[in-house]
């Protein structure tokens, strides 16, 4: 119980200090896909006018692309931040990377909520069906926490590590399917489509949101799969860390 | 009454030791040695504190004094020996600890509590308020703009107000003005009034002998005297 306010007190000061002195706050959460978004319709919408209703399919992967990105990117370093608390008080440090991703899912929550109402207009139908985001949301977010998890221990002993990330996710983010359908890809390469455990959770994420449809339960299955063996060797590895944060922050 | 309050048993902390500096993997690489190396920080302490006794540590910089209050709050985990704890333990205070510069000073205190486990109604808010001796203008600031002075008032107030068994104290009375000074000095007797033990680090052993009975002294990692405060002070004194 202690720890659930612990939790929460970190959670609540990495939302507040994230939009601290800005003009328009948690807005920008929803600008920065937008701004993809428009990039997306703008260029390429002759090549890939394939693709029907191509606003809510990029829609639908762009926010938990940027829900993954933002989470890994600022938890990359939210030990080495926290180096301050973690050498005072006794504090979990796996709760740093936690409360990343908590804040994180708070913005995505409220970035839905808007995405919802303007979607609309764009085609999106409103039925039961949407209801499936919220555990495949869960399942995502316990996914983007053991990668979180992964980097913010290592980045302690190798600050090369926060920059890395950095630098490969633009890669990442143009070999998951987002603005683009898989068809798209030769077959001999598709492997490399595959290989990218995002590309199945956005995959999932796009049934109830862009095709109104029940997720696939095989589909399904495969993310819980890929969210436990994740989480698993997350927890194994920053357990086998954690013991020496505090002689490297 | 006399029942014992913490003890330590042979305890040894060892921190693994970037030989080559290897904080980037092209420091790795170029590392002929192996990367890791081990240090030993503490060696083989042992001591007791009774309930309501309080405890100076003195030593030159570096020789263990931070690590051992570390191994106390359980941060830092011994790796041989015993560490027995029968009371509850206040978060050490140090300078600017915790605090988060981008937030109020009325943010931070609410952070704190929050962190520290303790109430956050009112009454003990106010009470941190009004031991810290800052306005309501300079709580409402960003902490980032407060002078270092400020910082120390606002972070020793915040934990202070820890209901605890035992108080680690790290360097309180280095920054604060005279004013703060003797208002620590004063909460400290208060505490001590009250039974609780203060664990107290400093370089001034004047300070040390007056609010400590007994004290440990450090030179590399190991205790090289344990007796009285003023004993231990003397000793001190002739390091240098």
């Amino acid at each position: 119980m202690q720890h659930l306010n612990q939790l929460y007190a970190l959670s609540k000061r990495n939302i507040i200090v994230r939009y601290k002195h800005s003009l328009i706050g948690f807005f920008w959460g929803f600008f920065k896909p937008l701004l993809y978004l428009l990039i997306f319709i703008v260029i390429f919408s002759s090549q890939f006018s394939s693709i029907s209703n191509q606003v809510l399919y990029i829609t639908s992967g762009i926010l938990f692309w940027f829900f993954f990105s933002n989470c890994t990117s600022q938890g990359a370093q939210s030990i080495v931040q926290s180096a301050g608390l973690i050498k005072s008080i006794y504090i979990p440090t796996i709760f740093f990377p936690l409360a990343e991703v908590i804040g994180e899912l708070f913005n995505i929550l409220l970035a839905l909520m808007v995405y919802f109402i303007i979607m609309n207009w764009f085609g999106m139908i409103y039925s039961l069906t949407l209801f499936w985001v919220i555990p495949i949301l869960f399942l995502f977010a316990l996914f983007s926490f053991s990668i979180t998890l992964i980097l913010s221990a290592l980045n302690v002993f190798y600050r090369d590590i926060g920059i890395l990330w950095n630098t490969i996710q633009p890669a990442l983010f143009y070999l998951t399917p987002i603005a683009y359908t898989e068809s798209l890809i030769p077959q001999k390469f598709s492997f490399v489509i595959k290989a990218n455990p995002i590309y199945y959770f956005i995959k999932l994420f796009r049934y109830p949101l862009y095709e109104s449809k029940v997720p696939d339960f095989f589909l399904f299955g495969k993310c819980i799969l890929i969210t436990i063996v994740s989480c698993s060797v997350a927890i194994f590895l920053f357990n086998k860390m954690k013991n020496q944060f505090i002689t490297a922050i | 009454m006399n029942k014992t309050l913490m003890a330590y048993q042979h305890v040894s902390v060892k921190y693994r030791h970037n030989h080559a500096g290897v904080y980037s993997i092209k420091d790795l690489l170029t590392s002929f040695s192996r990367p890791f190396q081990y240090k030993t920080i503490l060696d083989n302490i042992t001591f007791t504190l009774a309930k309501g006794e309080s405890l100076g540590i003195l030593g030159r910089n570096g020789s263990g004094k931070s690590t051992l209050l570390r191994t106390m709050a359980s941060i830092v985990k011994p790796y041989k020996g015993q560490v027995v704890c029968n009371g509850s333990i206040a978060p050490i205070l140090a300078l600017g600890v915790g605090l988060e510069m981008e937030l109020t000073g009325y943010e931070n205190i609410d952070l704190l509590l929050a962190l520290y486990n303790q109430p956050r109604d009112k009454k003990s808010v106010q009470s941190i308020i009004d031991f810290s001796g800052l306005d309501d203008i300079t709580l409402k600031q960003a902490v980032k703009c407060y002078s270092s002075g400020m910082l120390a008032r606002l972070s020793f107030s915040i934990s202070f107000a820890n209901n605890c068994d035992i108080y680690i104290i790290d360097e309180v009375l280095a920054v604060g003005d005279l004013g703060f000074q003797s208002q620590c000095i004063q909460k400290i007797n208060d505490l001590k009034a009250e039974g609780k033990s203060i664990i107290f680090v400093s370089h001034f052993p004047d300070e040390v002998e007056r609010i400590c009975e007994k004290a440990i002294l450090l030179e590399g990692g190991k205790i090289i005297y344990d007796g009285s405060a003023a004993e231990v002070c003397a000793q001190y004194r002739k390091l240098f």
